[in-house]
């Protein structure tokens, strides 16, 4: 100590710096604040067809009308039943307010009788609404086979 | 001077060290309750209203689907009718689409006939990549 002169002792830290964890923490909190979206309507859980060739479909959201079909015939838009014959009159000025984008996703229960299948879009090719979708989830091959 | 006062000393700051415990519980929150509603499903084209087409007999492939899921093959203007499973569906549209490119599949379901049975023929046309498909009820 006398002749080699002052040394500093170094003291290693023995804690993980922890100040900005809070930083951190909040920016993923605000992210995710911001990128959810709450639907606007209560989902209704339907037993959906199952496809193969189920694809994504490519459009914002804003211009998507889920269209529910129940087993019964009923008809569901929006949280709202809605009578078969009225389908056009519902979706024609939601049509007119999407620029004429709109996109029916088609929920329909998969043991619906195809008759109000074909009421349904009959009442959306006269509201001019034309673009389609048949909601179905994924059908996994292994389980095709298997049955 | 025989009493000693304690000396109470005020903290000058808010504390902090339990400021990540909250934002983390919230983010957790968040991460658990949001669900991603994906917009999938197969995709069609329906026609313009009043919009009818003439379509010659040979070009058209009749697919007919009966209340019990299987399905009436009917090649254009042959009178023969073929029944067959939904999932033969992509193997007879391949090989008359191979002979005839102008095919177009009319998918005529029975009024009593579940949905799903449709949506099997037509994910079977999908797949085998078909895309002039008409949508009918068979009266």
């Amino acid at each position: 100590m006398i002749q080699g002169g002052l040394k500093k002792k170094s003291k290693p830290n023995s804690e993980i710096p922890s100040s900005s964890l809070a930083d951190m923490a909040f920016l993923l909190l605000i992210f995710f604040m911001v990128s959810t979206t709450f639907p606007k309507e209560q989902p209704r859980r339907l037993p959906f067809p199952e496809a193969e060739q189920t694809k994504k479909v490519d459009e914002p959201r804003k211009n998507f009308l889920h269209v529910y079909l129940e087993k019964d015939g009923s008809v569901f838009i929006n949280d709202r039943l809605v009578p078969m014959e009225e389908v056009s009159s519902v979706v024609a000025p939601l049509y007119e307010e999407t620029d004429r984008k709109l996109v029916i996703s088609l929920r329909a229960d998969r043991d619906v009788p195809y008759r109000w299948v074909d009421l349904v879009q009959k009442e959306f090719q006269e509201a001019r609404a034309v673009r389609v979708t048949f909601y179905t989830n994924l059908e996994q091959r292994v389980t095709r086979e298997r049955r | 001077m025989a009493i000693f006062k304690k000396k109470q000393r005020v903290s000058g700051e808010i504390p902090t060290s339990s400021m990540a415990d909250i934002a983390f519980l919230l983010l957790i929150f968040f991460l658990v309750t949001t669900v991603f509603d994906e917009e999938k499903g197969l995709s069609i084209v329906l026609p313009e209203p009043q919009s009818e087409i003439e379509v010659s007999q040979k070009n058209v492939l009749h697919l007919v689907v009966r209340p019990d899921g299987l399905v009436d093959v009917k090649r254009g203007e042959s009178p023969s009718i073929q029944t067959a499973a939904p999932s033969d569906v992509e193997t007879i549209w391949r090989t008359e689409y191979a002979q005839n490119q102008n095919l177009i599949a009319a998918v005529r379901t029975h009024p009593d006939a579940a949905y799903r049975n449709m949506i099997a023929v037509l994910d079977q046309l999908h797949k085998a990549g078909a895309d002039k498909i008409s949508l009918q009820i068979l009266e």
